[in-house]
C-alpha cells in the first residue's frame, strides 16, 4: 500500500519572507548565523527572537546589536483560519520602526502582510504568505547587498507627526463570542 | 531608586486536585518580560500537575501599551486540544485577551483569579500564589432559561504584600 496515497494531506505554510540589509554585513558578516540560510519550519507557539544573544534563534554578529532587538509572537484572531504576527521591540536602547510606526521598548503591533522593519542600520523587508497550518510556519531569508528603501522607493507615506500620537494597532480584529466555561 | 514591580495575585482553585496538583506552585514567582507559562510540563514557569492539562497550556506575556507606564498582560491559549475561558470569553489555540485589573480564568477544571496591581518596573513582574479550598468563579443556572450567569466573588484575594 503507497505511504504517499494514504498519508494525511498535508497543510500548506504560512511562509515570512524576509529581505534583510545591513551597510556593514559584506565587511563584517553580520547575517552569517545558520538560521539566515536555511528555510526553517517553526511551531507556532514559539516566540522568535532576534538579536545578538545566542538564546534568539535568529542572531546578529554585531555588537551593537542589542541581545534581543525584537521578537516575533505568532498567534490567531478571532474568526481567522490563519496565523497573524506581531512584532515586539525587545530592545531598551534603539527604536523599531515598522512603517511610519515607532515602537519603543516592549511596546508591540500587528505586523502588516507587506511592511518595511528598521533599527539602526538593518533593514527587513517582511512579507507574508499565508497557509492552512495553525501549527507551524516557515521563515526564509533574502540577503541584499544594496539598501533595501532604494530598492522598494520604500518612502513614508505620511510624515511622523510632532505631538507622537501614532495609532496603535489592536490585536483582536473580531470580538468572540461569550460561551460558558464549562466548555474548557 | 528601583522601580516598583507589577503584582499578579494569583488565586487557584480545583475541585478535584489530587495530591501532587499544585506542588510546584510557589508562593511567590518572579519573572522577567518574556511570556510566563502555565503548563504541566517541564519548561512551564507555572507548573500544574493535572492529567488533562496540556504542556504548554496558556502564557502571559507583558508588553506596553503605545504612551502607556505599566506593563499589560496578554494572555494566550497555546493548547490544541483545549480552550481557556477568559472573563466570559472562549480562547481555541492562539487566540489572545488582553487582561484587565481583575480576570477570571477556567481551563482543564482548574479556576484562577488574576489581579494586576501595575508597576513601573519594566524589567520584571511578580506573581503570588494563593490556593483556595473553595470555587473562585461561581455560576447559577436561570431558572427561566438555560443562560449561565456568573456571580463573581468580589474579594481580592489574600497575600503577602510586594
Amino acid at each position: 500500500m503507497s505511504s504517499f496515497e494514504d498519508a494525511d494531506t498535508e497543510e500548506t505554510l504560512t511562509c515570512l519572507q524576509m529581505t534583510v540589509y545591513h551597510p556593514g554585513h559584506q565587511r563584517n558578516g553580520i547575517f552569517q548565523s545558520k538560521g539566515f540560510f536555511t528555510r526553517e519550519k517553526l511551531p507556532s507557539s514559539e516566540v522568535v527572537k532576534f538579536g545578538r544573544n545566542s538564546i534568539c534563534q535568529y542572531t546578529f554578529q554585531d555588537k551593537q546589536a542589542s541581545r534581543v532587538q525584537f521578537s516575533l509572537h505568532i498567534f490567531k484572531k478571532f474568526n481567522s483560519s490563519v496565523l497573524s504576527f506581531e512584532i515586539k521591540n525587545m530592545s531598551k536602547k534603539t527604536s523599531l520602526i515598522v512603517d511610519n510606526q515607532e515602537l519603543g521598548y516592549l511596546n508591540k503591533m500587528d505586523l502588516p502582510p507587506k511592511c518595511m522593519v528598521k533599527f539602526g542600520d538593518y533593514q527587513f523587508l517582511i512579507e507574508k504568505e499565508d497557509g492552512e497550518s495553525l501549527e507551524f510556519f516557515e521563515i526564509q531569508f533574502i540577503l541584499s547587498t544594496r539598501s533595501l528603501l532604494q530598492e522598494n522607493n520604500w518612502l513614508p507615506h505620511k510624515p511622523i507627526p510632532e505631538c507622537g500620537n501614532y495609532l496603535f494597532c489592536s490585536t483582536q480584529s473580531n470580538s468572540p463570542m461569550e460561551m460558558g466555561e464549562n466548555e474548557c | 531608586m528601583e522601580r516598583p514591580h507589577t503584582v499578579l495575585r494569583v488565586s487557584l482553585h480545583h475541585p478535584a486536585p489530587g495530591p501532587t496538583a499544585f506542588t510546584h506552585v510557589p508562593p511567590r514567582l518572579q519573572h522577567d518580560t518574556s511570556p510566563l507559562l502555565v503548563g504541566r510540563g517541564p519548561d512551564a514557569h507555572l507548573r500544574l500537575q493535572l492529567p488533562h492539562l496540556s504542556r504548554r497550556h496558556l502564557s502571559l506575556e507583558p508588553y506596553l501599551e503605545k504612551g502607556g507606564a505599566l506593563l499589560t498582560f496578554n494572555l494566550k491559549a497555546l493548547s490544541r486540544k483545549g480552550c481557556v475561558w477568559v472573563n466570559g470569553l472562549t480562547l481555541r489555540f492562539l487566540e489572545q485577551v488582553p487582561l484587565s485589573a481583575v480576570n477570571r480564568v477556567a481551563f482543564s477544571g482548574v479556576q484562577m483569579v488574576v489581579h494586576v496591581d501595575g508597576g513601573t518596573s519594566l524589567e520584571a513582574f511578580v506573581c503570588f500564589f494563593h490556593l483556595s479550598p473553595s470555587p473562585l468563579i461561581y455560576r447559577l443556572q436561570a431558572e427561566e432559561t438555560e443562560e449561565w450567569e456568573g456571580i463573581l466573588q468580589e474579594q481580592p484575594p489574600p497575600g503577602p504584600g510586594p
